[in-house]
């Protein structure tokens, strides 16, 4: 491994841990787009810096181009309020004619340099290792680890000072507004951060990859766990593990580097969906399954109890009478005698005491209509689940 | 955590110099498959020759990939076309002047005065400089003074190749003139995908039109198409041409438009412009490149 390659992944590290921050609370605000906006509304921010520093290197235009960030969630709060279109209408308002704009001030007046629209979307990771920064004459490394460096240690100290605030205003803006704490300023706050991040990051790995960053950790977190620090760290964790493994895999199949990091991303929010442990797709049809089967026991101990005649209740008969195919039947038979709420003798079917007490219980939940009890009970009596 | 990064910049600082030259031979970076072959034919087995760009790749539009990043960082000479034709990777070559390495734009070897201007920017070149061999000489040229300066005791070796190659050129210049000759002057009209060609046009009487502008990055309009298509039928030209790194689609879509005007133009065959063809076959070098473009235009157009 070359000192480039070492850089790189360093570069893209700091860079998915600087955006997974601001990306968990957008997240859990539901707010993900807004980091779209930014990174594309930022445009006309950047070409006016360049326009009156002619620098591209200048911190002015970062400064600029964040404050067009702030003025585009500002922009679409004001829309929003109006009441007239929903946030996501206001979002696909406001973006689109900002960066139009950026787009226009470029095509008129700077049409070679190298601020065009595809730099900013996609920067080029593979190339950051060679914009190096010289102070004093010596080389102190690539210029972007630089800039996300100091981005990433402003959150950090934002982050562990005003957590408990991010917090409550997260979760309840009413109570931090009674509290003290402005939702407004935390908000604006936030939204600051996203959008420095967003502009720090643009050069070295594009926009794209920062939206990316930002919203795909956070919401295959989100995914894991609803405590706030937990899923902090999950994104963190995320993220990194993307930049790596996507660096790494752009090295085995010599491709881009920001596109395999963003297909990791992607494979693993896939990965957390369908095998999540509570919220994973297969884990909730997998409940689901559970159940029905659990339905459909109730409903066979209910019958039970209200026939005490032996011709209803031959194990034959649960077939024709309660109309179940024989598969799901044999499933409901075998999770009744495993959990000792029946016994079968000569192919009749009764009721143990146990299942006696059980089905009593829940006749009364149902009765009274309050079924969602029967949930809890199923822990008291049930050795087995369907 | 901030102890981390700091180790780690710190490797990262003091890890620069290293990996250089493994066989004593100067390592070259290239961009277009025409540059490449250039310096492959000047530099021989004297040189490590990477190209960035493949066949069949349009410069306008390259991507970096992960194994581009070691090439460049164990290139000693980065070649490459110049004239905006590398877009932002100019820049970034341009910055590696200082990490000790060094970067040549070929294009710089031209008197800028006689190349073709932008219609909207003054600074702004065409970049297809390649397809006038007495440019491409002057790349030759630059290419072996380059390489004998950074490798003197193989700088016969380079010298002696120079001269054969130019040799070379040179008799292709006249087979090409000879070839051409055969085309009557008012049937010289090509009509390609984007401008590529306004060079080999100045230089061999033919009147080149492009559908997409000098950058294969922009688009052709739907009022584009149909003047293109009025301009075919008015000039009665037999053929229009596909270039092998830019989609057909295009002009597919203005060979359509022309055929609903009653007119029936065929497609002439696929143009190298903006690369060259695979390895190995003749169109992969940029002698036999020029050759076959210029059998396919005078064929399809005869």
């Amino acid at each position: 491994m070359n000192s480039a390659q070492i850089e790189i992944q360093l570069i893209a590290s700091l860079v998915a841990i600087a955006c997974a921050i601001p990306g968990t609370f957008l997240v859990l605000r539901k707010m993900a787009m807004i980091s779209d906006a930014i990174s594309h509304a930022i445009l006309p921010g950047l070409v006016v810096g360049f326009f009156i520093t002619q620098d591209l290197n200048s911190p002015l235009l970062i400064l600029l181009a964040a404050l067009t960030g702030l003025i585009t969630v500002i922009l679409v709060e004001q829309i929003q309020k109006t009441g007239l279109v929903k946030e996501d209408t206001a979002i696909g308002l406001v973006f689109p004619a900002l960066f139009s704009i950026g787009v226009l001030l470029i095509s008129k007046n700077a049409n070679d340099v190298h601020l065009d629209i595809d730099a900013v979307l996609l920067g080029e990771l593979a190339f950051a290792p060679f914009d190096r920064l010289f102070i004093g004459g010596t080389d102190v490394g690539p210029k972007s680890l630089w800039v996300i460096g100091t981005i990433l240690t402003i959150t950090i100290g934002l982050l562990i000072a005003f957590f408990k605030e991010l917090k409550v205003s997260t979760f309840d803006a009413g109570l931090s507004a009674s509290l003290g704490f402005s939702p407004v300023v935390i908000h604006y706050g936030l939204m600051s951060v996203a959008s420095v991040t967003t502009v720090g990051a643009f050069d070295a790995v594009g926009a794209i990859l920062v939206v990316a960053l930002m919203i795909a950790p956070a919401a295959t977190a989100y995914l894991l766990t609803t405590d706030l620090k937990r899923m902090l760290l999950l994104s963190i964790f995320f993220g990194l593990f993307s930049a790596i493994a996507g660096y790494w895999m752009a090295h085995a199949l010599d491709a881009s580097i920001a596109g395999s990091i963003t297909t990791i991303l992607g494979l693993l929010f896939l990965m957390v969906y369908l095998f999540a442990p509570s919220n994973g797709i297969i884990a909730v049809l997998y409940k689901e399954k559970q159940q029905r089967i659990e339905v459909s026991l109730l409903t066979f101990l209910l019958h039970l109890k209200n026939h005490s005649e032996k011709r209803e209740r031959h194990v034959n008969h649960l077939r024709e009478h309660i109309n179940w195919q024989k598969v799901r039947a044999k499933t409901v038979l075998e999770l009744a005698l495993k959990n000792n709420m029946i016994v079968i003798n000569n192919d009749i079917v009764s009721l143990t005491k146990k299942g006696d007490k059980f089905t009593t219980q829940a006749i009364d939940y149902i009765i009274t209509n309050e079924d969602a009890q029967i949930e809890g009970m199923k822990d008291d009596f049930f050795l087995f689940r369907g | 955590m901030k102890k981390i990064i700091i180790l780690l910049l710190v490797t990262v600082t003091f890890n620069c110099k290293d990996s250089k030259r493994d066989n004593g031979k100067l390592n070259i970076v290239t961009t277009t498959t025409m540059i490449s072959d250039l310096v492959q034919n000047i530099g021989g087995d004297n040189i490590n020759l990477e190209g960035l760009m493949g066949s069949g790749v349009d410069p306008h539009l390259y991507k970096a990939s992960e194994g581009d990043v070691t090439k460049l960082v164990n290139a000693d000479i980065i070649f490459y076309n110049g004239l905006h034709l590398e877009g932002k990777l100019v820049e970034v070559f341009e910055k590696m002047e200082s990490a000790h390495k060094t970067p040549v734009a070929l294009s710089d070897a031209i008197d800028k005065r006689t190349l073709i201007g932008s219609e909207y920017f003054a600074s702004n070149y065409d970049p297809h400089v390649w397809f006038n061999i007495a440019y491409f000489k002057l790349f030759a040229q630059k290419v072996a003074r380059v390489l004998s300066e950074k490798d003197p005791k193989n700088a016969n070796s380079y010298k002696q190749n120079e001269t054969k190659y130019l040799e070379q050129l040179d008799i292709l210049e006249t087979t090409i003139k000879a070839t051409i000759a055969t085309l009557p002057q008012e049937k010289r009209i090509l009509v390609t995908a984007h401008d590529a060609f306004s060079y080999f046009g100045k230089n061999y009487a033919f009147e080149v039109v492009g559908l997409q502008g000098l950058s294969t990055a922009t688009e052709a309009g739907v009022q584009d198409v149909q003047e293109l298509a009025a301009f075919i039928i008015e000039k009665e030209v037999k053929a229009v041409f596909i270039e092998s790194s830019v989609p057909k689609r295009t002009i597919e879509a203005l060979q359509a438009a022309v055929n609903s005007k009653g007119y029936a133009i065929e497609i002439g065959g696929t143009l190298y412009s903006d690369a060259l063809g695979n390895n190995g076959t003749p169109e992969g070098t940029y002698i036999g490149m020029f050759e076959y473009n210029v059998n396919t235009i005078v064929n399809a157009l005869k």
